[in-house]
């Protein structure tokens, strides 16, 4: 392997005037939809309008359980670092719907 | 223990736990399951565990979903039983911030500047031009891989372990394109930036920096191909940055921006996140120091049977999976049990420092069940997998050992 890369390293000094061997062609993708799956509970509206626009629904149903501390920790944490356009005013309902979705999420997983 | 088996006579994984008596166990590496057609649980103590499983990602197989916008694409375990080099439609896929998905080849440009001696604005034929053409076989990992499986739980992406993999990445070096602009008598770091910007304003840029020495090396690359072709766009079309040993977060991705700096790199993600604690922690602890995450510690995978697979009973068997050494080569692979049982690994071939490594054990006769068996990897420099949690609130480089039951029938 180090052989055939010394010998490929050779020829392109050799072959330095010729135009690069490596071609690039335009990339494009489309990406698939991010359907906005987010259960009915009180606060819903203040999640779509100030969260989704950065996090997709899925993921904010991904997140395991933690206290409501941490979750007013986490929007200070968008509004301070991430400088989300959060609404003050809508804070307590978008913390009100985190642990409402987890207490609804750890009641179907229970054993 | 018949209770604790579910309707197939697989022992779930309450059974698991409750049977443990008392050894410290995290969640079993291959604790995977399908549970319907396209749905997989990564077994996440305390879930939510369940993820999507699809092949609608453009260019991409089957892959476990932990965001669809900006993609956050995990490898299903299964993919690192079929080889050590992961192909390009399975790689992990993890962007920080909204990607352009759209990349014309001719308008792209990499600006290097900060301390040079004369600025320059690089084509990709430029940069393809730059130097000799390398090839290096590399784990590119996720500093997170394995955050779900903390215990306790800390937030972030709830990846399971397949937020890793191993391809051939090909390119010119850095210093080659550093050189290009030359840098200045003086300069401590290299910084990187990608097409990946922020959605709001003020919002800190992805942007990384690496200190000079490592950024001279020899085999950190400006890269442009991924195990022989194009690098997908999903994985950073049309370059990035390849940082053989470190964690991907150095990886920057669509590389536009190359800055040298003179001094210590202040921005977000060097000096605030990605980083772990100086010293182990326990989760009551709040203040402490923090260091940058960098250099990969070895790690060690059971690839061959799922978690509460059966086995024969009376028979001998063969365990297969993958190894790696992070940042230092492969020393040994050895399988531990709970209560002793310590054997050594045979190790397939060497196919590069910074590559995964096949190994093999054979048990030679399956007596009883194998509770909580599993691989433990060591360097040559004396790294070895720890039994127990380097916990981090980040949930940042994992590397205890993974361990499965499996039942002798």
């Amino acid at each position: 392997m180090r052989a055939l890369l010394l010998l490929i390293a050779l020829g392109l000094l050799a072959g330095c005037d010729r135009a690069p061997e490596v071609t690039f062609a335009d990339s494009s993708i489309t990406l698939p939809d991010d359907p906005m799956d987010l259960p009915d509970l009180p606060g819903r509206d203040a999640v779509i309008a100030n969260c989704t626009a950065c996090h997709s629904p899925s993921t904010m149903l991904q997140q395991p359980k933690v206290n409501r501390e941490k979750w007013e920790s986490q929007v200070k944490k968008m509004v301070e670092i991430y400088k989300a356009p959060i609404d003050p005013q809508a804070v307590p309902a978008i913390v009100d719907y985190m642990v409402a979705v987890q207490a609804q999420q750890a009641d179907t997983e229970a054993p | 223990m018949t209770s604790g088996n579910d309707a197939s006579g697989k022992l779930t994984r309450r059974a698991l736990i409750a049977g443990a008596g008392g050894v410290a166990l995290t969640a079993p590496v291959l604790a995977q399951k399908l549970i319907r057609e396209g749905v997989i649980d990564l077994g996440l103590p305390g879930g939510p565990s369940e993820r999507p499983l699809t092949p609608s990602f453009p260019g991409k197989g089957e892959m476990i979903v932990q965001r669809i916008r900006p993609p956050l694409l995990e490898t299903p375990m299964s993919v690192f039983n079929e080889g050590t080099i992961t192909p390009n439609d399975r790689m992990f896929v993890r962007w920080n911030w909204d990607m352009p998905t759209s990349v014309k080849a001719a308008a792209h440009r990499v600006a290097v500047g900060g301390a040079v001696k004369a600025p320059v604005s690089l084509t990709l034929d430029d940069i393809a031009s730059a130097g000799e053409h390398i090839e290096v076989t590399a784990i590119n990992q996720c500093a997170g891989n394995g955050r779900g499986l903390s215990d306790p739980r800390v937030t972030g992406t709830q990846w399971g372990n397949g937020a890793m993999g191993c391809a051939r990445w090909s390119g010119v070096r850095l210093k080659d394109v550093l050189a290009k602009a030359g840098v200045d008598a003086g300069a401590t770091r290299v910084r990187f930036a990608g097409l990946d910007v922020p959605l709001t304003d003020g919002a800190p840029q992805f942007i990384k920096s690496i200190p000079m020495d490592i950024a001279m090396r020899d085999d950190v690359l400006v890269a442009w191909g991924m195990n022989g072709e194009p690098l997908p766009l999903l994985h950073g079309y049309p370059l990035r940055i390849v940082v053989p040993g470190w964690f991907s977060t150095y990886w920057v991705k669509m590389l536009s921006t190359i800055e040298v700096l003179t001094s210590e790199d202040d921005s977000y993600y060097v000096a605030k996140s990605y980083r772990v604690p100086a010293a182990p922690i326990t989760p009551e602890d709040k203040d402490f120091d923090t260091v940058a995450i960098t250099a990969m510690p070895p790690r060690a995978f059971i690839t061959s049977h799922a978690d509460g697979a059966v086995v024969a009973r009376g028979k001998p068997l063969t365990l297969r999976g993958i190894a790696m050494g992070g940042d230092a080569a492969l020393a040994r692979v050895d399988l531990v049990g709970e209560d002793g049982l310590l054997l050594p690994c045979k190790l397939g071939p060497d196919e590069g420092l910074f590559a995964y490594r096949e190994w093999t054990v054979t048990i030679p006769n399956v007596a009883a069940d194998l509770p909580n068996i599993g691989v433990r990897a060591a360097t040559i420099t004396g790294a070895v997998q720890p039994d127990k949690l380097n916990w981090n609130p980040s949930g940042y480089a994992r590397n205890v050992i993974e361990r499965i039951t499996l039942r002798a029938s």
